[in-house]
């Protein structure tokens, strides 16, 4: 099961996954075979091969399958910036 | 590295990337110049009883070419630990070297392969260097933990004091000064942990900004910072011995000091200890399912 949740923000008011620049993916599949979160997925026989499937399932914060990436072919958003609209959200959820 | 051995020598020689052809070329002008010997990966995979011998008795260098670090993995697979290691990929981002995409070396490779033979050798910066010269902040070296127990696995969470992202990353703050580590669940999630990217004594870091990187046997993490502030020290102990972090995470495998500059704004995105552990139970009980 993916979280729901990230400290009590629901997962899918909160926009964080990697972005893939296809101009620079090789289809190593690489990111792919470390992310255990099932991020994305492999279209065989199309293009693009590979695609990000369900970004909810990426955890907040992380861009370890980035490290995987020999090409530097994957992004994520700016960290600072969802800092603060995380906070922003929390704070709409705890209304007035 | 303080030795008067000169390095084997573990190089990405991937000749499908040209940052895998300059970690070739690091590789043989150092090979060249102190006399050390070069491992080569691919008959290293099939006969490994030379170079690892060697590689007990000459301190290892690990040269990666890109983000995939082929040869880190293979040092890890092989059980070695290396004496000091580079991703060409990196150092090119560092120095401004913008590296094209020719297999054979062009002017800007082989400026970075003289570059990063340069640096690689002159030896590394004292292991005692670990902080900026302010006075040291005690911290306990010891803590009462509760448990969480799944079949043969057991996970600690100090009882108290500590906080947490949910990253699973722990803080622990005295004055203004917080030390900073990863939790048990994640250093058992990533099984053995063979290096460490430590930051610089001085650096800033926000909160949920990277604070250094971890080398596992399965993976390559960032740290994830709980809290915004400025690297006061970082853990020297842990370059000669990474496998602190798996032995106790909260005690001898704390990973940096940070001088904090807002706690309290901090915490709104942080979880005492109470509010961590039905957070772990439920990753322990996820993790254990897969």
């Amino acid at each position: 099961m993916s979280e729901t949740t990230f400290m009590g923000v629901p997962r899918s008011r909160i926009d964080w996954s990697p972005r893939i620049d296809y101009a620079k993916c090789n289809d190593c599949m690489e990111c792919v075979k470390f992310c255990p979160h099932q991020v994305y997925e492999v279209r065989e026989g199309t293009t693009p091969k590979l695609i990000v499937k369900s970004p909810e399932n990426c955890v907040v914060f992380c861009r370890a399958c980035a490290k995987t990436c020999g090409v530097d072919a994957l992004s994520f958003p700016d960290k600072s910036q969802t800092t603060v609209r995380i906070k922003e959200i929390r704070k709409e959820l705890e209304g007035p | 590295m303080n030795s008067t051995k000169p390095y084997a020598m573990l190089p990405c020689n991937g000749l499908d990337k040209a940052a895998g052809c300059v970690a070739r070329e690091v590789a043989i002008e150092l090979a060249e110049r102190t006399g050390g010997e070069i491992l080569c990966p691919v008959f290293y995979r099939v006969a490994d009883a030379r170079y690892n011998r060697l590689a007990q008795e000459q301190p290892l260098l690990v040269i990666d070419g890109c983000a995939t670090r082929c040869a880190s993995k293979l040092a890890a697979e092989k059980g070695l630990k290396p004496a000091r290691k580079l991703t060409v990929t990196e150092e090119a981002k560092k120095i401004g070297i913008e590296l094209g995409g020719s297999l054979r070396l062009d002017e800007s490779g082989r400026r970075l392969a003289e570059n990063l033979a340069a640096v690689l050798l002159q030896p590394e910066s004292a292991p005692g260097a670990s902080s900026n010269g302010t006075v040291p902040t005690a911290f306990p070296e010891h803590f009462e933990y509760d448990v969480y127990q799944k079949d043969k696995f057991i996970f600690r969470l100090p009882k108290s004091g500590f906080y947490f992202n949910e990253n699973d990353f722990w803080v622990l703050v005295n004055g203004s000064v917080a030390r900073v580590g990863m939790t048990d669940y994640l250093q058992q999630s990533l099984s053995d942990i063979v290096g460490l990217n430590l930051p610089a004594v001085g650096a800033k870091v926000e909160q949920f900004g990277e604070l250094g990187t971890i080398e596992a046997s399965k993976a390559v993490l960032d740290v994830i910072s709980p809290v915004t502030g400025t690297v006061r020290a970082v853990n020297q102990a842990l370059s000669a011995s990474p496998e602190l972090i798996n032995q106790n995470p909260y005690e001898q495998g704390w990973i940096a000091e940070i001088e904090l500059i807002d706690f309290e704004k901090d915490r709104e995105l942080l979880l005492d200890c109470a509010g961590y552990w039905p957070i772990l139970k439920r990753k322990v009980d996820e993790f254990q399912a897969k």
